[in-house]
């Protein structure tokens, strides 16, 4: 029984095209800045501040591994990226019980656990549009500026943010099945997955905030540490994916409960 | 083996019962009418049916699988047709994708025969449909895969009355081949015409099971006679009128008499005009059943005496 995956992957294609096209276009902007930023990497890092470069992780700014480790991926996958996943899965459940929807789903011979399972395996699809648009995107831009960046580095950057990514998804789902308004469940699981990358953020100013930080999810995803050092953190990843599981099993656990 | 067994159903929310206690059975190849006022409880017990929420006490057996059990109630649906009040279709989709999808679950036999019954327009997306054609749209994917029992929730609503008739002879026919129909409806008429046993809901509690020839003789009529002149309210009613109102040359009563005797005894009047419509069932339900009527358990099993405690209340209960 697939009926509801593949219906749920048609809806999410439209919205996952749209915002690998807006992170087109952030790509080219951030590109163009590149080699005005790499003259001045310097005097960058040290004018900013330091809670903003606690913030996206800034090293090696003049390289173009460090560029995109520090900068592009920072804002457009960890930020931008995990905001939509979480935003998508909080809609999940939550619309179609409202819209009873879920109604009319519930009345084939359909359980609610593969309902759960199902909706969530669609997110396939932004997985899969967004991961291969900004590859192609840093790939063209890396060339354009006459730079290289090693492709090994890069696929194992994005293959390392899925967990991460499916981790927001996670957050999302578990407020889907929580409350009953899908605008709340999708403005909360928004804020709080930008609420999260601040305070790993800010965490890094002070040592004794550094337990805290252990607690945000994007702490366990490195772009700069993979592309700029070529370490790959399978175990955090391990952690990230153990933790989207758990997720899962809540919101599956919870809404096989509910009053729908 | 009843299609439907209901045993102590009750649901609560706080401290209101939208359910108590609610007791009988459907059998196999009857119309089953479940009427009652909008807000009775009907919808309730439907989407408890159905594993959509839980019961607080009691249970229910849906095709022999208890509604508590659920994926032995999972399992049954593939053999169960459901048209909910509310129609949550998704709405960018045309109609014939929406079908497609739900074909996908649970087959689509007999889906050309009933488009020819009933035409939505299949290649428009649904959030262009009128309230016509989602329901029409719902009558052909609660019936496409030929299931042994449908449960319909205000089938009729939004329909015209061409479409409303097509409806009615459909269930007739699917009742003479063996299929099992449960429909809620807050229209007295439409219980009447088309189905054989008939279950009264108000405020959350079953107030009788009838024979639907019992409920024939239990009819009403809202009535609006404009005179021209004033009339005296005590000059002009009669036994058969209920909530009788007059304000100066209007008369506004609920009549539970037959509709011959009332347009005889109206000739008597010096009358302008006449509006004879569908009763608010709660008028009707007050006279017949009385305000705190309800349903013995035991003869609510039976079906059969329930008629019997019926015709008391009739006795007691009539205003």
């Amino acid at each position: 029984m697939t009926a509801i995956l593949r219906n749920e992957s048609g809806k999410l294609i439209r919205s996952s095209l749209l915002l690998t096209g807006l992170f087109g276009l952030i790509s080219v902007f951030l590109f163009a800045a590149f080699p005005g930023f790499a003259d001045q990497a310097e005097v960058v890092e040290e004018a900013f501040p330091p809670v903003l470069a606690g913030l996206f992780g800034f090293e090696e700014l003049h390289t173009i591994e460090g560029f995109v480790g520090g900068y592009l991926f920072p804002l457009l996958w960890i930020l931008f990226g995990g905001m939509y996943f979480a935003y998508v899965a909080a809609g999940l459940i939550v619309g179609d019980v409202r819209t009873r929807k879920m109604d009319l789903t519930l009345s084939n011979p359909v359980s609610r656990e593969s309902v759960v399972l199902q909706k969530v395996a669609a997110l396939w699809v932004p997985l899969v549009v967004l991961n291969a648009g900004l590859i192609l995107f840093v790939l063209a831009g890396v060339t354009v500026l006459g730079e290289s960046i090693d492709p090994i580095a890069l696929g194992m950057t994005h293959l390392l943010s899925v967990p991460y990514l499916l981790v927001c998804a996670g957050i999302g789902l578990v407020l889907s099945v929580v409350l009953d308004r899908e605008e709340t469940a999708q403005a909360t699981a928004l804020g709080l997955v930008f609420v999260l990358w601040l305070i790993d953020g800010l965490s890094h100013l002070d040592p004794a905030l550094e337990w805290i930080r252990d607690l945000t999810p994007s702490r366990y995803f490195d772009p700069t540490a993979i592309l700029v050092h070529e370490e790959y953190a399978l175990a955090d990843a391990g952690i990230l994916l153990v933790t989207f599981l758990a997720l899962v099993a809540v919101a599956t656990v919870i809404f096989v409960r509910r009053d729908i | 083996m009843p299609v439907i067994r209901i045993d102590d159903l009750t649901k609560r929310y706080g401290d209101v019962a939208a359910n108590d206690h609610v007791t009988f059975d459907v059998e196999a190849g009857e119309i089953f009418g479940y009427l009652g006022p909008n807000g009775a409880g009907k919808t309730t017990t439907i989407r408890l049916l159905l594993g959509l929420i839980k019961p607080t006490s009691g249970t229910a057996e849906v095709l022999g699988a208890d509604i508590r059990d659920r994926r032995a109630l999972t399992e049954v649906k593939s053999d169960v047709g459901y048209l909910p009040d509310t129609l949550g279709f998704e709405e960018r989709l045309t109609g014939r994708r929406v079908l497609d999808h739900f074909a996908r679950m649970r087959g689509d036999e007999r889906r050309e025969e009933l488009l020819e019954l009933f035409r939505p327009p299949l290649d428009k997306p649904i959030e262009t449909y009128s309230s016509g054609n989602r329901r029409m749209l719902g009558i052909v994917q609660a019936f496409m895969h030929d299931p042994q029992l449908v449960i319909m929730d205000e089938p009729t609503s939004g329909l015209d009355p061409l479409k409303q008739d097509r409806l009615h002879l459909f269930l007739e026919k699917e009742r003479d081949a063996g299929k099992t129909i449960f429909l809620s409806s807050h229209v007295l008429s439409e219980v009447q015409r088309v189905c054989d046993r008939v279950g009264i809901i108000r405020d959350g509690e079953l107030v009788a099971l009838e024979e639907i020839e019992t409920l024939l003789g239990r009819s009403g009529k809202r009535v609006w006679v404009h005179l021209a002149e004033p009339v005296d309210e005590e000059r002009f009613r009669t036994d058969e009128m209920i909530d009788l109102e007059v304000t100066d040359a209007t008369v506004q009563f609920t009549y539970t008499g037959e509709a011959k005797t009332l347009l005889e005894y109206l000739v008597g009047f010096d009358v302008v005009d006449v509006e004879i419509g569908e009763p608010q069932l709660d008028d009707i339900f007050k006279h017949y059943y009385g305000d705190d009527a309800t349903v013995d358990e035991e003869s609510a099993v039976t079906g059969k005496d329930a008629v019997s405690t019926g015709e008391d209340r009739v006795r007691t209960g009539g205003g």
